[in-house]
């Protein structure tokens, strides 16, 4: 078992760290490089779920931060690394912001859920609740990587780090979903990507290209 | 709630789903016919189980089943049946011009089984965490299915579904979060804490800054899945470009089980925070809903998209009526969903034959329906007089009631704009509809007439729906009066 103020510095440290990656997610051209950011960035949201589970001696995080871990942080990554080695893109050409502009949002992001989870008084122990100003910059910053990108691969990219948020906050202000749902929303996040996996083959195949920007045929 | 009966509504439909994956075309049909049937029986006494005793759990209080649930468990599978049976003619006029190849067709009852297994879960789950897992699941699979088709606009249609749905229902997750945050106080960290009958019940314990909140993540992340706006924009892609069939599944069930998640949070947010708090947002979205399907109803030029937006006109007034409450208006909303579904379904159906035997969407070549093709085209006009709210019709009687309870409920101005926005949208829609209709054929070849089960299949939900509003069966009126009283906060 973990002591409770070692358990406190690696939720504060993987916080920090989950805060600067998606910073830097935010800023990053390369699809490949994004894709080992965001798992490196699920990889530490199970490590500081497994970190409180030790110490508050909760079985089911500790299991659901391993799978969480190996799952988001190994197996999906995995996955997009196979389906970049088969597309011709490899960087995003033209995001929709400048990246200086989008580094400045970011940043600013960051200081926002900082300000925004000050306020909150939600339940509190163990300091896991720190953790939750990076569960909202994540959230925030998955969507901002979604808005901004057109290739298929970036938007996956994107919603795994907002996904992530998600997984963060869950911790952060309930200690966890219970077991039975937390396995059924990882379940779904990796259909979810198997799924997309199979359609961005088949943009390859019908289009050429993975590039969302060709899909500008459903209007009005 | 016989553990049996929830297996065979369920599991039933997923496993002859896996098998039907392998299996060739005329066989895999007749599967998932068979393990329908089997399934829908089994739902069906459920539902009529929960009626007659108020409702029951399962499985260690992961499943209960309510009036409620059993309300949208009968429209699921009364939208299914219909979706499942219009699936053989699509499949073959597919397979017949090779935009399907063989070894489709049993993917395709497969996934449309797993489909109708994840839309029947939702209503009978109790636990609201995986009732978010089966709504994302069903989504996925459905993702599956959008796409189908292939070409490069179902691409399109299915990938934006897929990314837009998965972050919509994100802020879903969220909402379930705070919810089960702001109950962690009162109930404890237990893993029934997420119930819906525990949270119903101490809702007066909740936090209710953290239950606000919850509503208002609920409201964005359900309200993407039951393409209220401003979240609807991937609606009529999805509608539009799926298999008719798949179409009238998504318009007629999946809208609703979306809706039925929302409205168990605004049960809870109504005895936490009291009505008025997620009451008005309802009525505000669902106002919002109709004032944004309106222009485009008017200018719209594709018949199939003409229909998704009208998915989103009555999914606004459902909503509408949600956020209205009181019995009339809630007894409304029962009518209103069900003559929806079975009308929506049946015009999907029928638009897919006109679309596919003219090779085009666009209401300008598609003239003439009515002398090319009697069957679908009179389907087409009856089921969009029907649609626009003109008597006699369960629709009719269903907006007006809805209308007249909002007035009753004190939302006077409200229930006036709905009504004038109903009206307008009736008119750009049945203007569409007789441009497809009336006219000479504009067919090339005649098609061969529609066969008798065909006119059956598109016939017999408008009959129903059309007598619905004439006279309502006892059991069903005795289901809307349970359903509107527990939607107006009590319980039973």
């Amino acid at each position: 078992m973990l002591d409770a103020s070692a358990a406190t510095v690696i939720i504060d440290a993987a916080a920090g760290a989950i805060i600067v990656l998606g910073v830097v997610l935010a800023g990053t051209r390369s699809i490949g490089r994004a894709i080992w950011i965001v798992a490196l960035q699920s990889a530490l949201g199970g490590v500081a779920a497994i970190a409180v589970g030790l110490a508050a001696d909760a079985g089911h995080l500790v299991f659901g931060g391993v799978l969480a871990a190996s799952i988001k942080g190994i197996v999906v990554p995995l996955f997009l690394g196979a389906m970049l080695r088969r597309s011709t893109v490899r960087r995003e050409r033209h995001l929709l912001l400048d990246r200086r502009l989008l580094l400045v949002a970011a940043v600013a992001i960051v200081f926002v859920a900082h300000a925004v989870a000050d306020g909150n008084a939600a339940t509190a122990g163990l300091g896991a609740t720190r953790a939750l100003p990076a569960a909202i910059a994540a959230v925030l910053t998955g969507l901002l990587v979604i808005m901004t990108r057109r290739k298929a691969l970036s938007l996956i990219v994107g919603l795994l780090a907002f996904e992530n948020g998600i997984a963060l906050a869950a911790f952060a202000l309930t200690y966890g979903m219970p077991l039975v749902v937390e396995l059924g929303v990882i379940f779904d996040l990796l259909i979810a990507v198997v799924v997309a996996w199979v359609y961005a083959g088949r943009m390859l195949e019908t289009m050429g290209g993975t590039s969302t920007d060709q899909l500008r045929g459903l209007r009005g | 709630m016989s553990e049996l009966l929830v297996a065979t509504t369920i599991g039933l439909p997923v496993l002859a789903g896996a098998l039907a994956w392998f299996a060739p075309e005329r066989r895999a049909a007749q599967l998932a016919m068979i393990a329908f049937a089997l399934a829908a029986l089994a739902g069906l006494a459920l539902a009529v189980g929960a009626v007659v005793s108020g409702g029951s759990g399962a499985f260690g209080g992961t499943m209960r089943i309510d009036p409620l649930g059993a309300y949208v468990v009968l429209l699921v599978l009364v939208v299914s049946a219909i979706a499942l049976a219009g699936s053989p003619a699509h499949i073959a006029h597919e397979r017949h011009s090779g935009s399907l190849h063989e070894r489709d067709a049993g993917r395709y009852y497969a996934l449309l089984l797993w489909f109708i297994a994840g839309l029947t879960a939702v209503p009978m789950l109790d636990n609201l965490g995986l009732v978010w897992v089966a709504i994302e699941a069903a989504t996925i699979v459905s993702a599956l299915l959008v796409g189908f088709a292939r070409t490069p606009a179902a691409i399109e249609a299915a990938w934006k579904y897929l990314i837009l749905g998965s972050v919509g229902i994100g802020f879903a997750l969220l909402g379930t979060l705070l919810l089960y945050a702001s109950s962690v106080g009162a109930l404890g960290e237990t893993s029934d804490a997420l119930n819906w009958t525990r949270l119903a019940a101490a809702a007066g314990q909740l936090d209710p800054a953290l239950v606000r909140l919850a509503f208002i993540f609920a409201l964005v992340g359900y309200g993407t899945k039951a393409g209220l706006a401003p979240f609807h924009t991937w609606l009529p892609d999805a509608h539009s470009q799926a298999p008719s069939p798949v179409s009238a599944l998504l318009s007629g069930a999946s809208l609703a089980v979306a809706l039925y998640a929302l409205a168990r949070f605004h049960l809870v947010a109504v005895g936490a925070v009291g009505t008025t708090f997620s009451a008005t947002l309802l009525v505000a979205f669902g106002l919002l809903s109709l004032a944004v399907a309106l222009p485009f109803i008017v200018a719209q030029g594709d018949l199939k998209r003409l229909l998704a937006y009208s998915s989103i006109e009555h999914i606004g007034l459902a909503t509408l009526a949600l956020g209205f409450g009181g019995q009339l208006a809630l007894v409304g909303r029962g009518l209103h969903l069900l003559t929806h579904g079975l009308t929506k379904a049946t015009l999907f159906l029928a638009a897919g034959q006109l679309v596919a035997a003219r090779r085009s969407r666009r209401i300008g070549r598609l003239g003439g329906s009515l002398a090319a093709m009697p069957a679908d085209g009179r389907a087409l006009l009856v089921g969009s007089l029907i649609l626009g709210g003109l008597p006699p019709s369960g629709l009719f009687v269903a907006e007006i009631a809805i209308l007249f309870g909002g007035v009753q409920q004190g939302w006077g101005w409200a229930a006036a704009l709905a009504a004038v926005l109903l009206a307008l949208t009736m008119a750009g829609f049945l203007f569409h509809v007789a441009r497809v209709s009336f006219g000479p054929s504009t067919l090339r070849q005649p098609e061969p007439p529609a066969r008798l089960r065909w006119a059956l299949l598109l016939g017999l939900p408008l009959i129903a729906v059309i007598a619905a509003g004439l006279w309502t069966p006892e059991p069903l009126s005795v289901l809307f009066e349970q359903v509107a009283r527990i939607l107006g906060g009590g319980h039973g």
